[in-house]
């Protein structure tokens, strides 16, 4: 909605408010009299100038409306609000005044759109319309097509509704900001494809990251169609599907240029967007409801850009570092390879030997058994055994022995030849 | 078709690679198992790099014909 601050005055009526009279009702009476001069003027037959001659109510209304839409051309009006009301057929209806005088104003609905709120009693305000009488009720009332609160008021209090809505559906809430992607591929961008919103933002985005690609869905960023646009293009990528993060926004302007950010439906389009989303609306002091519903707020095209996308150089350099990151963990973990196969090997070593000296001390034991059973050690003893010379048999009893039959007897040194004696 | 190539890789790709870490800082992977990831970490970097030094960015407007058809028209710089 354009504001009508620069409207120029009408010129249709630079006639004079007295061309466009209507004062004696009938066309026949003016047809008669708009004879200039040539006619004398019968003061008699003038309507209302005698009680023959008496002025319908119509006509004095009519007349009236006339020559006051006639006299005032459409003019800023300062007063104080004073019983507002909304009629139910949308239709606002209030009283303008000041310390001495009022008068009554109305907004009809297809006049509202331009105005960010309806006003609140007691609310400085200035309203643009045209001053005319109803004739039907003889009342004079200022038709306003525009309306703004001294201070910006109307705008507060319009962006302070819509905050509180989309508030109340938790639409603002931190924990609803996404982190946005380390490194996008593509950034899709809502805006004017002519504006320099567009403009800024490839620029940064070829200087800081030549292989992003940038995708634009386009929409009026102003006007009265903007709103929808806005939400249209989001729509659209998201379709698409193939942007990884999506700046919405435009260059600065006057306020009422950036009214489409906002706008309830294009917060909740940005909101409901599955992509992160950047606002970026061209403006230092305000913060609009984009902002405040986006992922991430940046306060030019260009500073949204730099959110999106990261300087390719340090890209690199980051994925370097991860690949020596890598490489020094992969060395450690051969590193550790090897120590324990080195571990390993020594354990393997230890074992080794200690089963050889389990194995020796067996056999030690096995020995010193072996040995203790030995017949050798009872001879050790001073035990004898006798034994055949022939056979080697043992000799243990007695009839085992022949007189003089030579025998051996094995003792602890040595073995002796004996011979029993018969007897 | 759309002359905007789509590469849904790449996000993913970081992000296994972040993975490939992960599993290579824990204890007790087997080594043939860590020599696996430790190649595949490299290629991913590799891929990564080529990626962003040779891939030519573009400007171009969405427009769309029909439902789920998509064209993207160059836009001159």
């Amino acid at each position: 909605m354009s504001y009508p601050r620069r409207r120029s005055w009408p010129t249709s009526r630079s006639a004079g408010p007295a061309a466009n009279f209507d004062l004696f009702g009938a066309s026949s009476a003016t047809s008669e009299s708009a004879m200039p001069a040539l006619a004398p003027v019968n003061v008699a037959s003038i309507p209302g100038a005698s009680p023959e001659n008496a002025t319908p109510v119509a006509s004095l209304t009519e007349t009236a409306k006339a020559v006051i839409e006639g006299a005032l051309p459409p003019m800023w009006v300062r007063g104080e609000v004073s019983d507002f009301k909304r009629h139910r057929n949308g239709h606002w209806y209030f009283c303008l005044r000041d310390a001495s005088a009022q008068v009554r104003c109305v907004v009809w609905s297809r006049n509202q759109r331009g105005i960010p709120a309806s006003p609140d009693d007691g609310m400085e305000v200035v309203a643009f319309g045209q001053l005319t009488v109803y004739p039907a009720r003889g009342e004079m009332h200022l038709t306003v097509t525009s309306l703004d609160a001294r201070g910006d008021g109307l705008w507060r209090k319009a962006l302070e509704e819509t905050r509180v809505r989309l508030d109340r559906d938790g639409l603002l809430a931190a924990a609803r900001k996404r982190a946005l992607p380390p490194s996008p591929r593509c950034v899709g961008m809502v805006t004017s494809p002519d504006g320099a919103a567009l403009r800024d933002v490839i620029a940064v985005v070829r200087r800081r990251a030549p292989h992003v690609t940038i995708v634009v869905s386009g929409a009026a960023v102003q006007g009265a169609t903007a709103p929808r646009e806005i939400c249209d293009a989001i729509a659209r990528l998201v379709r698409w599907g193939g942007a990884d993060v999506i700046i919405v926004g435009r260059g600065g302007g006057a306020r009422e240029d950036l009214w489409a950010f906002n706008d309830e439906g294009v917060a909740r389009a940005i909101a409901a967007c599955p992509v992160p989303v950047i606002s970026a609306v061209g403006h230092e002091i305000d913060v609009t409801i984009a902002d405040l519903v986006a992922d991430h707020r940046a306060p030019t095209p260009s500073a949204a850009a730099e959110a999106a996308v990261p300087v390719r150089d340090e890209l690199l350099a980051s994925i370097d570092a991860e690949r020596a990151a890598l490489v020094a963990m992969m060395q450690d973990r051969i590193g550790d390879a090897r120590q324990m196969l080195a571990d390993c090997a020594g354990d393997l070593r230890r074992a080794a030997s200690l089963d050889t000296e389990r194995r020796r001390a067996r056999v030690a034991t096995v020995a010193g058994t072996l040995h203790a059973l030995s017949p050798l050690a009872t001879l050790a003893r001073g035990y004898a055994v006798a034994r055949d010379r022939a056979s080697g048999a043992t000799l243990s009893n007695v009839a085992d022995f022949a007189a003089d039959r030579d025998f051996t007897l094995t003792l602890r040194d040595g073995d002796v030849v004996a011979r029993p004696v018969a007897g | 078709m759309s002359d905007v190539q789509r590469d849904a890789s790449y996000e993913s790709r970081l992000s296994r690679l972040e993975s490939i870490v992960a599993e290579l800082e824990g204890d007790g992977i087997p080594l043939d198992r860590a020599l696996a990831l430790f190649e595949e970490g490299i290629e991913l970097l590799r891929s990564a790099s080529d990626e962003l030094t040779q891939a030519e960015g573009r400007v171009a407007l969405l427009i769309e014909r029909a439902e789920g058809l998509f064209d993207t028209r160059d836009v001159d710089e």
